[in-house]
């Protein structure tokens, strides 16, 4: 897998960035974000167009719970992922599945989630520190470099890509769904198989990338990308591309930060994408 | 909109009903909004269902989509190209989403995901369906951007492409000037004239009720009464649905 990241390396030495940059770890960061911007940005402006931007910080938690669960259970931490994505699918789905058939509104069913996994995550984290150092769930946390591995890579290759042509396939219909449910239903549209795909898509792109951005942070990838970009965006099509564009910035940005730096890298991650979108307000206004 | 002029409905099908309802019961919050609805609709009509306010005209035209729970049942029948089109009473989407109305109308009409582009088939479509409805040359236009009336229309223009098999309509003509409601009525009454589409509506308007309707239902959580508009309209019930 080193092919897909030795090219960085060789364009650090020939532009003359510091050695830091010259690290493996830090190429595999630079190719992991490279294939999460146009995952998690792609993504992100479906996310807001649906209102799932809490729905999504919750998933975030539960990834959280869902590694402790494993680790409780004597998973090794570097093989958390099934735990992880299990307890998101499960999650997910019952939040949808309430979320459909309740009569609160959906923001209160959505916080009623996140309390439960989070008091669930503290309480299974509690149980197993007994076993293990929590220093060592940091990395999954806050999102750390370091732990980023040539199969975390393959990982988000291959999931990255059946997620993306999963929405690419269906990508009209979930977009006529998000604007109007009876109108897409009206020609045809399976809108409940779309809601419940669509949490099971989001669930895995959070969990494929929560390694690189953190669990408590990785909602902010999957929103503020489309936050900034519906600033700016005249047209989906541009609001597509200034989210990927947005993610894969202020990613990059992110990493060389906490590189240079030395802080968590979701949380450089994060200040970057903020810096986004508080310069691209006054730009759209500009622009309008 | 179309500016055909089109003669009487073509002469009934046989066969069943394209709609037909049997004793469809509708609670929301423990309160039963439509009591017991048992009603046909004939292919190739234009049945309009009118009441008062929470007579439970809406949330049955949900219910015949598929979005709304029921007991009873309801039984539509295809014969032609099964294509359904809704007009809805409300279009609740965020205003501030970057879309243009030929990405919205692309949505239906292409494979190729919107976000990427639009294909050139799809464009010439949606050029002619805008020219129908009255708003040619504003594909660019946001979505977000559009008066009532202009929402309107779009959405009017996307139901009616292809032209549907089944059109169903919630008071599709709020927000439209005296102009466009006629052109609206010359429009569906040319979809039954000329596709044998079948229309369910939901109207208040008197004037086009007595246009357009081949049958009219009032409706007040049960079915007050079924006829022709000449029948339906002008008793006090009707006045008091309409008023």
């Amino acid at each position: 897998m080193s092919w897909t990241y030795a090219w960085w390396i060789d364009f650090s030495r020939a532009v003359g960035l510091p050695e830091a940059f010259q690290y493996d770890f830090v190429a595999r960061g630079v190719v992991a974000i490279l294939m999460l911007a146009p995952l998690l940005g792609g993504l992100s402006h479906l996310v807001v167009a649906r209102r799932l931007a809490f729905f999504s910080t919750t998933l975030g938690q539960a990834a959280l719970t869902g590694l402790t669960i494993g680790v409780a259970v004597g998973v090794p931490l570097e093989d958390t992922y099934v735990s992880i994505l299990g307890f998101c699918l499960l999650v997910g789905v019952v939040m949808a599945f309430i979320r459909r058939h309740s009569r609160l509104p959906a923001d209160t069913v959505i916080g009623v989630f996140m309390a439960f996994t989070l008091g669930l995550g503290i309480c299974v984290l509690v149980a197993a520190t007994r076993s293990f150092n929590v220093h060592q769930i940091e990395a999954v946390m806050f999102g750390s470099l370091l732990t980023i591995t040539d199969r975390d890579l393959v990982l988000l290759l291959v999931l990255g890509t059946l997620v993306g042509a999963a929405v690419a396939w269906a990508y009209n219909t979930i977009l006529a769904d998000s604007l109007s449910p009876p109108i897409a239903a009206a020609r045809g549209a399976p809108t409940t198989m779309i809601e419940y795909g669509f949490v099971v898509i989001v669930t895995v792109a959070i969990t494929v990338s929560l390694k690189v951005i953190g669990a408590l942070l990785v909602e902010a990838m999957v929103v503020v990308p489309a936050a900034a970009a519906r600033n700016l965006a005249r047209s989906t099509r541009g609001y597509l591309v200034w989210s990927i564009a947005i993610a894969a910035l202020a990613g990059l940005g992110g990493l060389f930060i906490s590189t240079a730096w030395r802080v968590p890298t979701g949380g450089a991650i994060v200040l970057a994408l903020s810096v986004c979108f508080f310069v691209t307000l006054p730009v759209g206004r500009l622009l309008r | 909109m179309s500016k055909r002029k089109h003669g009487a409905a073509k002469a009934r099908l046989d066969g069943p009903p394209a709609i037909e309802l049997e004793r469809v019961t509708i609670a929301r919050e423990g309160r039963t909004v439509v009591d017991g609805v048992s009603l046909a609709v004939e292919p190739g009509t234009i049945h309009l269902v009118i009441g008062p306010n929470g007579a439970g005209k809406s949330t049955l035209l949900s219910a015949v989509l598929g979005q709304t729970p029921f007991r009873g049942q309801i039984r539509t029948s295809f014969r032609g190209n099964g294509v359904v089109g809704y007009v809805p009473q409300t279009f609740v989407a965020d205003r501030t989403l970057p879309i243009t109305i030929a990405e919205f109308l692309a949505l239906g009409r292409q494979r190729w995901p919107v976000c990427l582009g639009i294909s050139r088939g799809a464009r010439a479509r949606i050029g002619e369906i805008l020219e129908r409805v009255g708003l040619a040359g504003m594909e660019r236009r946001r979505i977000g951007e559009l008066s009532g009336g202009e929402l309107r229309r779009v959405l009017i223009g996307n139901a009616i492409d292809p032209a549907p098999e089944l059109l169903l309509c919630d008071e599709p003509a709020t927000g439209l000037d005296p102009d466009a409601v006629l052109e609206l009525d010359e429009t569906l009454v040319g979809l039954r004239a000329d596709s044998g589409t079948t229309v369910l509506m939901v109207s208040h308007d008197r004037a086009q009720i007595r246009r357009i309707a081949d049958r009219v239902t009032l409706l007040h959580v049960k079915v007050q009464r079924t006829g022709t508009a000449d029948e339906v309209l002008g008793d006090a019930a009707s006045e008091r649905a309409l008023s």
